[in-house]
C-alpha cells in the first residue's frame, strides 16, 4: 500500500517538472492544509490534487504538517483487524442458510 | 443448472467469503460480541433473502454493510435514544476541521514527523477507534480500516459526501488526540512540558 502511494507520488512529482512553482502558487498554504485529508486519502480532482500536491511537496511551513498527517494515515492504514468469525457462529449461519434453503438447490452441492 | 442453483453459487462464492469482514465490521459498529455475532448472522440471512437484489458488479462487501449497518441501527434505537451531542457536527465544513490539527501543533517541538504514531500497537488504535462517537466511529471504520472511498462511504451510511468529509476528518482529530493522550502515558512520546527528555520517545525506534 505504501509503495503505490510513493508511487503515485513519483508520477505526480514527474508530471510537474515544467510549472512545479506555478501550480505550488495556485493554492495557499492555508487552501492546502484544509485540503491535506482530502488529498491523502485521493480524492480530489486531479487539477485540484495537482495543485494541492505541488503546494504541501514544496512549501515549506505546510510540508512538516504533510509529513505528520501521512505518518498517521499510514500508521492507522496498516492497523490489521484480527478478529475472525468464530466458529460456531459460522455453523450457525450456514445452518440458517440452509434452512432458507440455500445449498438444497446447488448443482455444487454434490 | 437452473436459476435458484445460479442464484446459491454467486452467493456462496460472492458473499460468503466476505464473512469475516462482516463480523469485524458487526463488533466495531456494536462492540460487543454477542450483538456482532447476531449482527451477522442476520445479516448473511438477509442478504441471502434478497440476493436477487444485490445488483451483480456493485460492492458486495459495501452492501452487506449497508444491511449490517441498517440491523444495528435499528436494534440501537430501540435501547437508547441516538446521540444528539453529533449532530450538529455533519453541517460543519469539512476543511475546517483539517486545520484544527492540535496533535501536529503539540509535538512538534518533540517529534515533528510523528514517529510515535508507528509505535501504537494496533489493539490500542482498534480500542481508540471504538471508542469514538458512533457517527465518527463508522466513517473512520469504513474509511481507514476498510479503505473504502468517500462515496461509498457515503452511501452505506446514507449521508451526503460532505458529511461524510467532516464526520471522518473530526474522527480522525478526536482519534489523533486520543492516540497522543495515550502516547503521552505510555511514555512512547515525552511530557508535553519537558520538551527536553525527546530520547525517551526517540530511543525506542
Ligand atoms: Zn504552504
Amino acid at each position: 500500500m505504501k509503495w503505490i502511494h510513493e508511487l503515485r507520488r513519483l508520477l505526480r512529482r514527474s508530471n510537474r517538472k515544467i510549472s512545479k512553482e506555478a501550480l505550488a502558487e495556485a493554492v495557499t498554504c492555508e487552501e492546502a492544509a484544509e485540503r491535506i485529508f482530502e488529498w491523502l486519502d485521493n480524492e480530489l480532482d486531479p487539477e485540484l490534487e495537482a495543485k494541492v500536491g505541488a503546494h504541501l511537496e514544496t512549501c515549506a511551513r505546510c510540508y512538516p504538517f504533510l509529513v505528520f498527517e501521512e505518518a498517521f494515515q499510514e500508521a492507522i492504514a496498516k492497523v490489521e483487524q484480527h478478529e475472525t468469525t468464530p466458529g460456531e457462529l459460522r455453523d450457525k449461519i450456514m445452518q440458517s442458510l440452509e434452512t432458507e434453503g440455500f445449498g438444497s438447490r446447488s448443482s455444487s452441492s454434490d | 443448472m437452473n436459476a435458484s442453483a445460479a442464484h446459491d453459487d454467486t452467493f456462496e462464492a460472492e458473499a460468503l467469503p466476505q464473512m469475516d469482514a462482516v463480523y469485524r465490521f458487526a463488533l466495531r459498529l456494536s462492540k460487543s460480541e454477542d450483538r456482532a455475532q447476531d449482527l451477522t448472522q442476520e445479516t448473511f440471512l438477509r442478504a441471502y433473502q434478497n440476493w436477487e437484489k444485490y445488483t451483480q458488479g456493485t460492492k458486495v462487501k459495501s452492501w452487506l454493510f449497508t444491511i449490517c449497518r441498517n440491523l444495528f441501527l435499528r436494534t440501537e434505537e430501540r435501547g437508547k435514544r441516538h446521540d444528539e451531542i453529533v449532530t450538529g457536527v455533519a453541517d460543519t465544513d469539512p476543511r475546517q476541521i483539517s486545520r484544527e490539527a492540535t496533535v501536529f501543533m503539540a509535538v512538534r517541538d518533540r517529534d515533528p514527523e510523528g514517529h510515535f504514531w508507528r509505535e501504537m500497537v494496533d489493539a490500542r488504535v482498534l480500542e481508540a477507534i471504538d471508542d469514538l462517537p458512533d457517527e465518527f466511529r463508522e466513517a473512520v471504520i469504513l474509511s481507514d480500516l476498510e479503505g473504502l472511498p468517500y462515496q461509498e462511504v457515503a452511501e452505506i451510511v446514507d449521508v451526503p459526501v460532505g458529511t461524510v468529509k467532516s464526520r471522518l476528518f473530526r474522527g480522525r482529530r478526536i482519534l489523533q488526540e486520543a492516540l497522543y493522550e495515550y502516547a503521552v502515558e505510555e511514555g512512547i512520546i515525552g511530557e508535553p512540558t519537558a520538551a527536553r527528555i525527546r530520547n525517551r520517545g526517540e530511543a525506542s525506534k
